[in-house]
């Protein structure tokens, strides 16, 4: 196989955990038009290249025997935003992509609910929200446009992802079909095999 | 009671703010309620609050849920009458439709009868019947149209803090309660369609029995009842081309929030302990295998810093008294191709070797016989002659004789 592009850039970045996006340019239109070879080379070293529906690329995770201790920080972090934005009653993903949010306005700490969620997770303060904040820009989830404003990149779709396959799993995994209005379906059936439930 | 139509009007005419706050109120009101609104929507000109009450009720606007009752409500027809003049509609729901479907197969059924008696007055009740029944038809179907298009409207323009879980019920409440339910009426193989069918089966027997004369009322029947037929279809076609999207919308928005808040709940309820993996997004993180763990640097380096001080080997430098046996046989055996390349060609290598190293021990000999034959420099080759015995200084080697000469 020729030598693909890019290559020890990719790799050092999706080893650690980034997705890489349409924000990470020139390497994302070399793995959008070359995925294939991508995918292959990767396997080959037993590593599984996944490119989102929403497109968007990552490496799939494996399973560790301990969980680390950001994941459960960054899922509270991202459901709370997400129970958020339902309770404005806007569309989700307008709420969360359409926007900058600012992170001394962020709802996480306004309702002694979410307060007391994020305790659970050793999140306490502004700062330690921050510092979670910034994980998740190296993950390629969110990008800082400033200090202390940042937008949501499309890798979140992975959050979305989830919320999805933990209310279709609540419904019972019924329904579904291929022409159902049910999005846990669509979204599902490309997920099920990335998105494996213990990180 | 009568109620003298210029005093209504003119009521109206003076309070039409009043008329609409009573009309956005629905439902039973208070008479606390009423005032609070008369005070905010003041008629034209100076009048007491009190007035504008006692004529609420005289001209009979608003009417008590029962005798003697204190809450009251609005008239229906001038609920209606108000809904006409603001522009606001509402929806028909299925069973009205099917309703009115039932009544045309029983209009037709007396229409099919009277034809078979031809009966010409009963066939004259039935046709008015037929057109009433269908303008009727025709109206609630526009309405509801309108109502559903309204409804779709205020959802994209709604400021008001409303949950997408509600608001994703209230549209799943539109598309099946109305919409759907009406497609299934009014599609091409529907109730409705097979209704107008048969009663314009009826209404041509009746052109061709001659039992109705009214051929111009007879025409613009028919013609009604094709276009009603059509434009059914096409009003909730496109009602459901409206609503769709945002019922997508809002149902992916909707299981994404309840997916949020069965994880929330599920870590508020048993704790981070017990919240499991299935509520994680995983990640891929590359790790070290066989990296040495903390502890066993400390070990290390402990080991190193409490290791207790010696002094070094000391090398002993002396002249060995032995020769060395194994060297010297080396350095022989590295000698042989340079004292052989001087007697090239040698017709018997064996015979060389046992003539000029005679204190040689066969062991000795088969080892320089050996390194010669395969040297790079030299080409061996054995020859068709009867062996012979050569003798070493402990034995003897059989052998055919073998010639040696340069590359």
């Amino acid at each position: 196989m020729n030598e693909v592009p890019h290559l020890t850039t990719l790799f050092d970045r999706l080893k650690r955990g980034y997705h890489l996006g349409p924000d990470d340019e020139p390497e994302f239109s070399v793995l959008c038009a070359r995925f294939d070879e991508y995918a292959s080379y990767f396997a080959a070293i037993g590593l599984v290249l996944v490119r989102h529906e929403r497109e968007f690329f990552y490496f799939e995770p494996e399973n560790p025997e301990t969980v680390p201790e950001t994941l459960p920080r960054i899922a509270v972090f991202s459901y709370i935003i997400i129970d958020h934005a339902a309770n404005q009653g806007r569309p989700m993903e307008e709420f969360i992509f359409g926007q900058n949010f600012l992170v001394a306005a962020l709802p996480h700490f306004t309702l002694d609910r979410y307060t007391a969620l994020l305790r659970q997770v050793e999140v306490h303060d502004m700062q330690d929200l921050k510092t979670l904040l910034k994980h998740m820009e190296r993950i390629g989830w969110i990008k800082f446009l400033g200090e202390d404003e940042f937008r949501f990149l499309r890798p979140f779709h992975r959050v979305f992802s989830k919320c999805l396959e933990v209310a279709h799993a609540a419904q019972g995994g019924v329904g579904g079909g291929a022409e159902s209005h049910d999005p846990s379906a669509a979204d599902n059936r490309s997920f099920a095999a990335p998105t494996v439930t213990n990180a | 009671m009568k109620i003298n139509p210029q005093s209504f009007f003119g009521f109206c005419a003076n309070h039409a703010p009043l008329l609409r706050a009573l009309a956005e109120c629905g439902g039973e009101i208070s008479e606390a309620e009423a005032m609070r609104l008369i005070r905010a929507n003041p008629g034209v000109g100076e009048e007491l609050p009190e007035t504008a009450w006692r004529r609420l009720r005289e001209l009979q606007i608003l009417v008590p849920t029962e005798p003697g009752s204190e809450m009251l409500f609005m008239a229906d027809p001038v609920a209606r009458l108000l809904m006409y003049l603001f522009n606001e509609a509402n929806p028909a729901t299925p069973e009205m439709i099917r309703g009115y479907v039932l009544s045309l197969e029983t209009i037709g059924k007396r229409l099919a009868r009277a034809l078979d008696e031809e009966d010409v007055q009963h066939v004259k009740l039935a046709f008015e019947e037929i057109s009433q029944t269908l303008r009727r038809i025709h109206a609630d179907l526009d309405e509801t149209q309108h109502a559903i298009l309204g409804e779709v409207a205020r959802y994209k323009t709604e400021r008001a803090r409303v949950s997408v879980r509600e608001k994703y019920q209230r549209i799943v409440h539109w598309m099946e309660r109305y919409v759907e339910p009406m497609i299934e009426i009014v599609r091409a193989d529907g109730p409705l369609r097979a209704a107008f069918d048969e009663t314009e089966r009826l209404l041509h027997r009746a052109r061709e029995e001659a039992l109705f004369n009214d051929h111009p009322a007879l025409t613009r029947n028919l013609r009604f009842l094709r276009l009603l037929a059509s434009h059914g279809l096409r009003v909730f076609t496109q009602c459901r081309k409206e609503i769709q999207p945002l019922y997508e919308s809002l149902r992916r928005s909707s299981f994404i929030a309840e997916g949020a808040a069965r994880a929330l709940d599920k870590l508020q309820t048993d704790g981070l302990s017990k919240w499991g993996n299935e509520y994680l997004i995983s990640i891929a993180v590359s790790r070290f295998q066989n990296v040495p763990g903390d502890a066993a640097i400390v070990s290390a380096l402990r080991r190193v810093i409490e290791h207790p001080p010696e002094p070094p080997p000391v090398l002993e430098f002396s002249i060995e008294e032995e020769d060395p046996g194994a060297l010297l046989r080396l350095m022989w055996l590295d000698s042989l191709p340079d004292l052989v390349r001087a007697d090239l060609p040698v017709e018997d290598l064996l015979n060389w070797l046992v003539t000029k190293q005679p204190d040689r021990d066969t062991s000795d000999v088969l080892a320089g016989f050996g390194g010669l034959v395969f040297h790079r420099d030299f080409h061996a080759a054995f020859t068709e002659q009867t062996p012979r015995v050569y003798q070493t200084r402990d034995g003897e080697i059989k052998a055919s004789p073998l010639t040696l000469t340069s590359t």
